[in-house]
C-alpha cells in the first residue's frame, strides 16, 4: 500500500540490508587470521543474500557462508598445530572484503541521501501557498 | 455572474461550513461515506500521534542500549516531525479560512 512516507520505508529497509552486510565484512574481517585444528572447519566467511520485496524494498533472505576448508597453513610453532605443523586458517581475502565495506558503506549513504532529499521534497510540499 | 450572486455563493458555502462546524458532537458516530472535516482532522492528528509514539519507543530503546538501527530511530523521528507539521499546516490553512469568513463585513 502506498501512504505518505513509502519512499522512506522503502530506504529504511535498503538501510537494514547495508547496515546487516557492514556486520559481514566487519565479522570477516575480525575473523580473517583465526587460526583452528586442521581437523576442524574453518572460519567460514559470511555473505548476505538480499531479495526484493514485493511491495517495494528490500530484505535480508539468507546468509550464505564460504568455504569450510579455508587454506592449510604450514606453521609449526602455532600450538594448535598438527603432527605436519599444520593449521588452518579462513579462506578470506582482505582486499575482497575492503571492497565490500566500501561498496556496503556507499550504498548506506546512497539511501541516507534519499531519507534527507525525500524529507526536504516534503517539506517543501509544506510550504505551497505560503 | 452577478455581485449579488456571487456573495449568495459565498454564503451557501459558509452555511455548509456552519453546518459541518455543528455536526462536530456527533463526530464519534461518523456515517460511512459522509466524511466530515473533523474526521479527517482526527485520523490525521490521530496519525501523527502515532508516529510521535513510535520515535519515542525507538528513542527510549536507543537510551536503554536495546537500539538495532541507527536509522531506524532517525526515520521514525523525521516522520513524526513532518507528519506534526502536516497536521498543523491543514490546522492553520481552516483557522485561515474561518477567521476570513468571521471578517467579512455583511
Amino acid at each position: 500500500m502506498s501512504t505518505v512516507f513509502s519512499a522512506l520505508d522503502t530506504t529504511r529497509s535498503g538501510l537494514g540490508v547495508y547496515r546487516t552486510w557492514l556486520n559481514a565484512v566487519s565479522d570477516n574481517i575480525a575473523n580473517m587470521d583465526t587460526a583452528r585444528r586442521t581437523s576442524d572447519a574453518a572460519f567460514q566467511a559470511r555473505y548476505i543474500v538480499a531479495k526484493a520485496d514485493d511491495g517495494g524494498g528490500v530484505h535480508v533472505d539468507s546468509i550464505a557462508f564460504g568455504s569450510a576448508d579455508g587454506r592449510v597453513v604450514n606453521e609449526p610453532g602455532n600450538p594448535l598445530a598438527d603432527s605436519a605443523g599444520n593449521v588452518r586458517y579462513p579462506d578470506i581475502d582482505l582486499s575482497e572484503q575492503m571492497v565490500d565495506l566500501m561498496v556496503a558503506q556507499r550504498g548506506y549513504q546512497a539511501n541516507l541521501s534519499v531519507v534527507d532529499r525525500v524529507r526536504d521534497s516534503y517539506q517543501q510540499a509544506l510550504q505551497i501557498g505560503k | 455572474m452577478s455581485v449579488i450572486g456571487g456573495i449568495s455563493a459565498a454564503l451557501s458555502n459558509a452555511t455548509a461550513l456552519s453546518q459541518t462546524t455543528s455536526s462536530v458532537p456527533k463526530a464519534g458516530s461518523a456515517a460511512a461515506g459522509a466524511n466530515t472535516f473533523t474526521d479527517t482532522l482526527q485520523q490525521a492528528i490521530s496519525g501523527a500521534s502515532g508516529a510521535q509514539n513510535k520515535a519515542d519507543a525507538l528513542a527510549q530503546q536507543a537510551a536503554t542500549g536495546d537500539l538495532q538501527d541507527v536509522h531506524d530511530y532517525m526515520i521514525a523521528a523525521t516522520e513524526a516531525t513532518v507528519s506534526t507539521e502536516l497536521t498543523l499546516a491543514v490546522r492553520n490553512k481552516v483557522v485561515e479560512a474561518f477567521n476570513q469568513i468571521m471578517q467579512m463585513s455583511i
